[in-house]
Protein backbone atom coordinates (compact mmCIF):
# COMPACT_ATOMS: atom_id res chain seq x y z
CA UNK A 1 0.00 0.00 0.00
CA UNK A 2 2.77 2.29 0.48
CA UNK A 3 4.41 4.11 -2.79
CA UNK A 4 0.85 5.77 -3.09
CA UNK A 5 -0.36 8.89 -2.44
CA UNK A 6 -2.71 9.79 0.47
CA UNK A 7 -5.63 10.87 -0.86
CA UNK A 8 -5.20 8.05 -3.13
CA UNK A 9 -5.48 5.53 -0.34
CA UNK A 10 -8.78 7.68 0.78
CA UNK A 11 -6.61 9.77 3.25
CA UNK A 12 -6.17 13.45 3.55
CA UNK A 13 -2.82 15.24 5.92
CA UNK A 14 -3.66 18.32 8.06
CA UNK A 15 -1.27 20.50 6.38
CA UNK A 16 -0.88 21.99 10.16
CA UNK A 17 0.12 19.41 12.46
CA UNK A 18 0.62 16.65 9.87
CA UNK A 19 -2.30 13.96 11.80
CA UNK A 20 -3.78 11.72 8.68
CA UNK A 21 -7.79 11.54 8.61
CA UNK A 22 -10.20 9.51 6.50
CA UNK A 23 -11.85 11.40 3.23
CA UNK A 24 -14.85 13.14 4.36
CA UNK A 25 -17.58 11.43 2.45
CA UNK A 26 -19.64 14.48 1.87
CA UNK A 27 -18.74 17.68 0.68
CA UNK A 28 -18.89 19.79 4.04
CA UNK A 29 -15.20 20.95 5.05
CA UNK A 30 -13.86 19.45 8.19
CA UNK A 31 -11.85 20.71 10.85
CA UNK A 32 -8.59 18.68 12.33
CA UNK A 33 -9.41 16.75 15.70
CA UNK A 34 -5.68 17.63 17.12
CA UNK A 35 -4.95 21.42 15.65
CA UNK A 36 -8.63 22.40 14.84
CA UNK A 37 -7.08 23.40 11.00
CA UNK A 38 -9.16 23.20 7.90
CA UNK A 39 -9.21 19.90 6.42
CA UNK A 40 -8.60 19.72 2.76
CA UNK A 41 -6.66 17.18 0.36
CA UNK A 42 -5.03 19.85 -2.01
CA UNK A 43 -5.49 23.98 -1.60
CA UNK A 44 -8.49 24.29 -2.65
CA UNK A 45 -8.48 26.56 -5.98
CA UNK A 46 -4.83 26.32 -5.73
CA UNK A 47 -3.22 27.11 -9.53
CA UNK A 48 -6.79 29.73 -9.71
CA UNK A 49 -5.45 31.64 -6.39
CA UNK A 50 -1.82 31.33 -7.73
CA UNK A 51 -2.29 32.70 -11.78
CA UNK A 52 -4.33 35.72 -10.17
CA UNK A 53 -1.74 36.84 -7.72
CA UNK A 54 0.68 36.00 -10.42
CA UNK A 55 -1.30 38.72 -12.76
CA UNK A 56 -1.53 41.10 -10.53
CA UNK A 57 2.31 40.97 -9.50
CA UNK A 58 3.23 40.87 -13.09
CA UNK A 59 1.03 44.33 -13.51
CA UNK A 60 2.97 45.72 -10.61
CA UNK A 61 5.95 44.92 -11.63
CA UNK A 62 6.15 47.72 -14.54
CA UNK A 63 5.14 50.81 -12.04
CA UNK A 64 7.87 49.16 -9.90
CA UNK A 65 10.69 49.41 -12.48
CA UNK A 66 9.14 53.00 -14.24
CA UNK A 67 8.91 54.95 -11.17
CA UNK A 68 10.74 56.16 -8.45
CA UNK A 69 11.97 54.27 -5.67
CA UNK A 70 14.16 56.79 -3.71
CA UNK A 71 14.69 60.86 -4.03
CA UNK A 72 18.10 61.72 -2.50
CA UNK A 73 18.65 65.66 -1.67
CA UNK A 74 22.09 66.24 -0.86
CA UNK A 75 23.16 70.31 -0.56
CA UNK A 76 20.69 71.80 -2.71
CA UNK A 77 21.29 68.73 -5.66
CA UNK A 78 18.27 66.69 -5.72
CA UNK A 79 18.80 62.52 -7.86
CA UNK A 80 15.87 60.40 -8.60
CA UNK A 81 16.50 57.04 -8.40
CA UNK A 82 14.70 54.29 -10.26
CA UNK A 83 15.72 50.66 -8.82
CA UNK A 84 18.13 49.85 -12.09
CA UNK A 85 19.10 53.88 -11.39
CA UNK A 86 20.23 53.34 -8.05
CA UNK A 87 21.90 49.96 -9.43
CA UNK A 88 23.80 51.74 -11.98
CA UNK A 89 25.04 54.62 -9.46
CA UNK A 90 26.18 52.13 -7.53
CA UNK A 91 28.33 50.49 -10.04
CA UNK A 92 29.72 54.19 -10.77
CA UNK A 93 30.78 54.55 -7.16
CA UNK A 94 32.88 51.56 -7.76
CA UNK A 95 30.81 49.52 -5.16
CA UNK A 96 30.31 46.80 -7.67
CA UNK A 97 29.68 43.56 -5.48
CA UNK A 98 26.78 45.12 -3.55
CA UNK A 99 25.72 46.41 -6.98
CA UNK A 100 25.47 42.72 -7.96
CA UNK A 101 23.64 41.73 -4.66
CA UNK A 102 20.87 44.48 -5.53
CA UNK A 103 20.81 43.40 -9.08
CA UNK A 104 19.93 40.02 -7.72
CA UNK A 105 17.68 40.87 -4.90
CA UNK A 106 15.32 43.40 -6.93
CA UNK A 107 15.26 42.45 -10.25
CA UNK A 108 16.82 39.02 -11.05
CA UNK A 109 14.78 37.35 -8.14
CA UNK A 110 11.29 38.46 -8.52
CA UNK A 111 11.77 38.19 -12.29
CA UNK A 112 12.82 34.51 -12.06
CA UNK A 113 10.36 34.38 -9.42
CA UNK A 114 7.67 35.40 -12.18
CA UNK A 115 8.90 33.29 -14.96
CA UNK A 116 8.82 30.37 -12.54
CA UNK A 117 5.39 30.05 -10.70
CA UNK A 118 3.97 31.03 -14.11
CA UNK A 119 6.00 27.86 -15.63
CA UNK A 120 4.83 25.96 -12.58
CA UNK A 121 1.34 26.88 -12.98
CA UNK A 122 1.06 26.01 -17.14
CA UNK A 123 3.00 22.42 -16.23
CA UNK A 124 0.49 21.27 -13.80
CA UNK A 125 -2.43 22.91 -16.11
CA UNK A 126 -1.37 21.48 -19.18
CA UNK A 127 -0.01 18.15 -17.83
CA UNK A 128 3.38 18.67 -19.02
CA UNK A 129 5.18 15.68 -18.58
CA UNK A 130 8.81 15.91 -17.48
CA UNK A 131 11.46 15.43 -14.96
CA UNK A 132 9.49 15.75 -11.13
CA UNK A 133 12.15 16.35 -9.41
CA UNK A 134 13.38 19.19 -11.55
CA UNK A 135 10.02 20.94 -11.12
CA UNK A 136 9.96 20.53 -7.68
CA UNK A 137 13.51 21.78 -7.53
CA UNK A 138 12.17 24.80 -9.00
CA UNK A 139 9.31 25.40 -6.51
CA UNK A 140 11.52 24.65 -3.06
CA UNK A 141 14.11 27.77 -4.94
CA UNK A 142 11.08 29.94 -5.46
CA UNK A 143 9.78 29.64 -2.31
CA UNK A 144 13.07 30.04 -0.56
CA UNK A 145 14.11 33.06 -2.50
CA UNK A 146 10.94 34.72 -1.82
CA UNK A 147 12.04 36.74 1.13
CA UNK A 148 15.18 37.94 -0.01
CA UNK A 149 13.44 40.85 -2.48
CA UNK A 150 12.88 42.84 0.50
CA UNK A 151 16.01 43.63 0.19
CA UNK A 152 15.61 47.35 -1.66
CA UNK A 153 12.42 48.06 0.87
CA UNK A 154 14.46 47.61 4.08
CA UNK A 155 17.47 49.36 2.68
CA UNK A 156 15.51 52.49 2.13
CA UNK A 157 13.59 52.34 4.59
CA UNK A 158 17.17 52.27 6.92
CA UNK A 159 18.15 55.81 4.75
CA UNK A 160 14.77 57.70 5.42
CA UNK A 161 15.34 57.11 8.74
CA UNK A 162 18.93 57.81 9.02
CA UNK A 163 19.33 60.37 6.43
CA UNK A 164 17.68 63.20 8.00
CA UNK A 165 20.10 66.06 8.52
CA UNK A 166 18.69 69.29 9.74
CA UNK A 167 18.68 72.23 7.43
CA UNK A 168 17.86 70.35 4.01
CA UNK A 169 21.54 69.46 4.39
CA UNK A 170 20.74 65.84 3.21
CA UNK A 171 17.86 64.03 3.00
CA UNK A 172 15.98 60.86 1.45
CA UNK A 173 12.47 60.43 0.20
CA UNK A 174 11.18 57.28 -0.61
CA UNK A 175 8.95 57.07 -4.07
CA UNK A 176 5.83 55.69 -5.25
CA UNK A 177 7.53 52.49 -6.54
CA UNK A 178 8.46 51.35 -3.20
CA UNK A 179 5.12 50.32 -3.01
CA UNK A 180 4.48 48.28 -6.15
CA UNK A 181 7.81 46.78 -5.38
CA UNK A 182 6.74 46.05 -2.21
CA UNK A 183 3.55 44.57 -3.24
CA UNK A 184 5.14 42.27 -6.00
CA UNK A 185 7.35 40.73 -3.35
CA UNK A 186 4.24 39.95 -0.95
CA UNK A 187 1.97 38.77 -4.01
CA UNK A 188 4.65 36.62 -5.02
CA UNK A 189 5.22 35.02 -1.99
CA UNK A 190 1.72 34.29 -1.04
CA UNK A 191 1.32 32.98 -4.74
CA UNK A 192 4.09 30.54 -3.54
CA UNK A 193 2.26 29.68 -0.69
CA UNK A 194 -1.08 29.11 -2.51
CA UNK A 195 0.81 26.85 -5.09
CA UNK A 196 0.35 23.14 -3.57
CA UNK A 197 3.51 21.62 -5.12
CA UNK A 198 1.82 17.71 -4.66
CA UNK A 199 -0.44 18.88 -7.75
CA UNK A 200 2.65 18.37 -9.54
CA UNK A 201 3.12 14.73 -7.89
CA UNK A 202 -0.53 14.11 -8.79
CA UNK A 203 -0.03 15.12 -12.35
CA UNK A 204 2.70 12.87 -12.95
CA UNK A 205 1.25 9.60 -11.51
CA UNK A 206 -2.24 10.24 -13.02
CA UNK A 207 -0.86 9.11 -16.29
CA UNK B 1 -3.85 0.28 10.73
CA UNK B 2 -0.61 1.42 11.87
CA UNK B 3 0.01 5.09 12.27
CA UNK B 4 0.62 6.33 9.04
CA UNK B 5 1.93 9.70 7.83
CA UNK B 6 2.16 11.59 4.50
CA UNK B 7 4.65 13.77 3.13
CA UNK B 8 3.51 17.69 3.02
CA UNK B 9 5.11 18.13 -0.23
CA UNK B 10 4.34 15.73 -2.46
CA UNK B 11 1.10 13.19 -0.63
CA UNK B 12 3.30 10.32 -0.50
CA UNK B 13 2.50 7.39 2.06
CA UNK B 14 4.94 6.59 4.82
CA UNK B 15 5.19 4.75 8.01
CA UNK B 16 6.77 7.38 10.47
CA UNK B 17 10.17 6.71 11.32
CA UNK B 18 10.84 6.29 15.19
CA UNK B 19 14.01 8.50 15.44
CA UNK B 20 16.87 9.07 17.87
CA UNK B 21 17.93 12.28 18.62
CA UNK B 22 20.82 14.01 15.93
CA UNK B 23 18.46 11.28 12.98
CA UNK B 24 16.80 13.17 10.21
CA UNK B 25 13.71 11.60 8.15
CA UNK B 26 13.32 12.52 4.29
CA UNK B 27 10.81 11.60 1.84
CA UNK B 28 12.08 8.70 -0.33
CA UNK B 29 10.09 10.42 -3.32
CA UNK B 30 10.72 13.72 -3.34
CA UNK B 31 13.70 14.69 -0.83
CA UNK B 32 11.50 16.62 2.21
CA UNK B 33 13.07 16.49 4.81
CA UNK B 34 9.86 15.40 7.19
CA UNK B 35 11.55 15.48 10.50
CA UNK B 36 14.66 15.97 12.63
CA UNK B 37 14.70 14.65 15.61
CA UNK B 38 15.64 17.70 18.38
CA UNK B 39 18.71 17.23 21.37
CA UNK B 40 15.65 18.80 24.44
CA UNK B 41 13.95 20.96 22.25
CA UNK B 42 11.31 22.37 24.29
CA UNK B 43 13.72 23.47 27.13
CA UNK B 44 16.03 24.59 24.09
CA UNK B 45 12.94 26.54 22.99
CA UNK B 46 12.01 27.80 26.33
CA UNK B 47 15.42 29.20 26.95
CA UNK B 48 16.28 30.53 23.54
CA UNK B 49 12.77 32.70 23.40
CA UNK B 50 13.09 34.27 26.78
CA UNK B 51 16.58 35.08 25.39
CA UNK B 52 15.13 36.52 22.43
CA UNK B 53 11.90 38.45 24.47
CA UNK B 54 14.81 40.12 26.81
CA UNK B 55 17.24 41.20 23.51
CA UNK B 56 14.04 42.88 21.54
CA UNK B 57 13.97 45.56 23.90
CA UNK B 58 18.16 46.90 22.73
CA UNK B 59 16.93 46.08 19.44
CA UNK B 60 13.90 47.91 18.87
CA UNK B 61 14.75 51.08 20.71
CA UNK B 62 18.67 51.20 20.58
CA UNK B 63 20.60 53.07 17.72
CA UNK B 64 21.07 50.83 14.69
CA UNK B 65 23.82 52.99 13.16
CA UNK B 66 24.75 57.09 12.76
CA UNK B 67 26.08 59.04 10.63
CA UNK B 68 28.05 62.58 10.74
CA UNK B 69 28.03 64.49 7.45
CA UNK B 70 29.17 68.15 7.53
CA UNK B 71 28.92 68.85 11.02
CA UNK B 72 24.99 67.36 11.13
CA UNK B 73 24.64 63.88 12.59
CA UNK B 74 21.68 61.51 12.99
CA UNK B 75 20.96 58.17 14.29
CA UNK B 76 18.34 55.81 13.61
CA UNK B 77 16.50 52.85 15.46
CA UNK B 78 14.57 49.68 14.09
CA UNK B 79 11.25 51.44 15.20
CA UNK B 80 12.18 54.72 13.77
CA UNK B 81 12.84 52.89 9.71
CA UNK B 82 8.99 52.16 9.82
CA UNK B 83 7.72 55.28 11.35
CA UNK B 84 9.73 57.56 8.87
CA UNK B 85 8.34 55.64 6.01
CA UNK B 86 4.54 56.28 7.77
CA UNK B 87 5.58 59.96 8.19
CA UNK B 88 6.63 60.11 4.11
CA UNK B 89 3.15 58.38 3.34
CA UNK B 90 4.39 55.45 2.09
CA UNK B 91 1.89 53.77 5.21
CA UNK B 92 1.52 50.39 3.21
CA UNK B 93 5.58 49.65 3.26
CA UNK B 94 5.68 51.16 6.51
CA UNK B 95 3.21 48.74 7.67
CA UNK B 96 5.12 46.02 5.61
CA UNK B 97 8.54 46.79 7.61
CA UNK B 98 6.77 47.08 11.04
CA UNK B 99 5.60 43.34 10.16
CA UNK B 100 8.44 41.74 8.76
CA UNK B 101 11.00 43.66 10.69
CA UNK B 102 9.32 44.14 14.18
CA UNK B 103 6.15 42.98 14.97
CA UNK B 104 6.23 39.10 13.46
CA UNK B 105 9.56 38.45 15.01
CA UNK B 106 8.21 39.42 18.41
CA UNK B 107 5.08 37.55 18.15
CA UNK B 108 6.67 34.24 16.86
CA UNK B 109 9.14 34.47 20.04
CA UNK B 110 6.50 35.21 22.23
CA UNK B 111 4.34 32.27 20.62
CA UNK B 112 7.33 29.79 21.11
CA UNK B 113 7.54 30.87 24.48
CA UNK B 114 4.10 30.25 25.62
CA UNK B 115 3.70 27.11 24.16
CA UNK B 116 7.41 25.76 25.20
CA UNK B 117 6.58 26.76 29.27
CA UNK B 118 3.64 25.27 29.10
CA UNK B 119 4.71 21.82 27.58
CA UNK B 120 7.55 22.00 29.83
CA UNK B 121 5.47 21.91 33.09
CA UNK B 122 2.95 19.85 32.10
CA UNK B 123 0.46 22.47 31.56
CA UNK B 124 -2.62 22.26 29.33
CA UNK B 125 -4.00 25.18 27.70
CA UNK B 126 -7.06 25.19 25.19
CA UNK B 127 -5.18 27.60 23.04
CA UNK B 128 -1.65 25.28 22.55
CA UNK B 129 -2.57 24.26 18.94
CA UNK B 130 -3.90 27.41 17.78
CA UNK B 131 -1.00 29.28 19.23
CA UNK B 132 1.30 26.38 17.66
CA UNK B 133 -0.52 26.68 14.22
CA UNK B 134 -0.20 30.61 13.69
CA UNK B 135 3.79 30.34 14.67
CA UNK B 136 4.01 27.86 12.04
CA UNK B 137 1.67 30.31 9.50
CA UNK B 138 4.20 33.09 10.52
CA UNK B 139 7.66 31.61 10.38
CA UNK B 140 8.11 33.02 6.67
CA UNK B 141 6.97 36.50 7.52
CA UNK B 142 9.37 37.27 9.51
CA UNK B 143 12.90 39.06 7.94
CA UNK B 144 15.55 39.68 10.39
CA UNK B 145 18.12 38.01 8.26
CA UNK B 146 16.93 40.37 5.27
CA UNK B 147 16.69 43.36 7.27
CA UNK B 148 20.47 42.83 8.17
CA UNK B 149 21.34 42.59 4.83
CA UNK B 150 19.71 45.67 4.15
CA UNK B 151 21.28 47.18 7.21
CA UNK B 152 24.89 46.16 5.19
CA UNK B 153 23.68 47.45 2.03
CA UNK B 154 22.25 51.15 3.36
CA UNK B 155 26.00 51.69 5.69
CA UNK B 156 28.28 50.78 2.30
CA UNK B 157 25.87 53.29 0.08
CA UNK B 158 26.49 55.99 2.90
CA UNK B 159 30.02 55.45 3.65
CA UNK B 160 30.93 56.84 0.02
CA UNK B 161 29.78 60.63 1.90
CA UNK B 162 29.23 60.33 5.34
CA UNK B 163 30.87 58.86 8.38
CA UNK B 164 28.80 56.04 9.38
CA UNK B 165 29.05 54.93 13.05
CA UNK B 166 27.63 51.24 14.22
CA UNK B 167 25.35 51.67 17.65
CA UNK B 168 24.58 49.43 20.19
CA UNK B 169 21.61 48.17 18.58
CA UNK B 170 22.73 46.74 15.85
CA UNK B 171 24.29 44.18 18.18
CA UNK B 172 21.27 43.25 20.23
CA UNK B 173 19.81 43.58 16.82
CA UNK B 174 21.92 40.47 15.27
CA UNK B 175 22.13 38.40 19.00
CA UNK B 176 18.48 38.51 18.49
CA UNK B 177 18.54 37.28 14.92
CA UNK B 178 21.19 34.74 16.00
CA UNK B 179 18.66 33.39 19.13
CA UNK B 180 15.66 33.25 16.89
CA UNK B 181 17.44 31.42 14.13
CA UNK B 182 18.77 28.96 16.66
CA UNK B 183 14.92 28.84 18.09
CA UNK B 184 13.47 28.24 14.31
CA UNK B 185 16.30 24.84 13.72
CA UNK B 186 15.54 23.38 17.65
CA UNK B 187 11.80 23.44 17.44
CA UNK B 188 10.86 19.79 16.63
CA UNK B 189 7.55 20.19 15.30
CA UNK B 190 6.50 16.68 15.16
CA UNK B 191 7.52 16.70 19.11
CA UNK B 192 5.77 19.54 19.65
CA UNK B 193 2.48 17.96 17.92
CA UNK B 194 2.60 14.79 20.05
CA UNK B 195 2.76 16.33 23.33
CA UNK B 196 -0.02 18.87 22.51
CA UNK B 197 -1.93 16.04 21.39
CA UNK B 198 -0.49 13.96 25.11
CA UNK B 199 -1.74 16.61 27.16
CA UNK B 200 -4.80 17.38 25.62
CA UNK B 201 -5.73 13.31 26.16
CA UNK B 202 -4.47 13.37 29.70
CA UNK B 203 -7.08 16.52 30.23
CA UNK B 204 -10.04 14.80 28.72
CA UNK B 205 -9.26 11.24 30.55
ZN1 LIG C 1 -4.16 19.12 12.36
ZN1 LIG D 1 7.64 13.69 -0.54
Amino acid sequence: MLRQSALAQGLVRCHVCGHLHPLAKNRHARHCKVCGGLLHARRPHSLQITLALLISSYALYIPANIFPIMTVTQLGMTEIHTIIGGIFALVEKDMAPIAVLVFVASILVPLLKLLGLSALVLHVHLRWQGNTRWWMRIYRLIVFVGRWSMLDIFMISILVAVVDLSGGVSHVIAGPAATAFAAVVVLTMIAAKSFDPRLIWDNHTAL
Amino acid sequence: MPPLTACPECDLLLKPADLITGEKAVCPRCGYLLHRAREQSIERVLALSIAGLILAIPANFLPLIGIRFMGNSNESTLWAGAVSLFGQGLWLVAVLVFLASIFIPLLNTLLAFLISVHLHFNRPHPHLAHWLRWLQHLEEWAMLEVYLLGIIVACVKLSDTADVHLGFGLYAFVAMLLVNAMLTTSLDEVLFWQRIAELDRKKHA
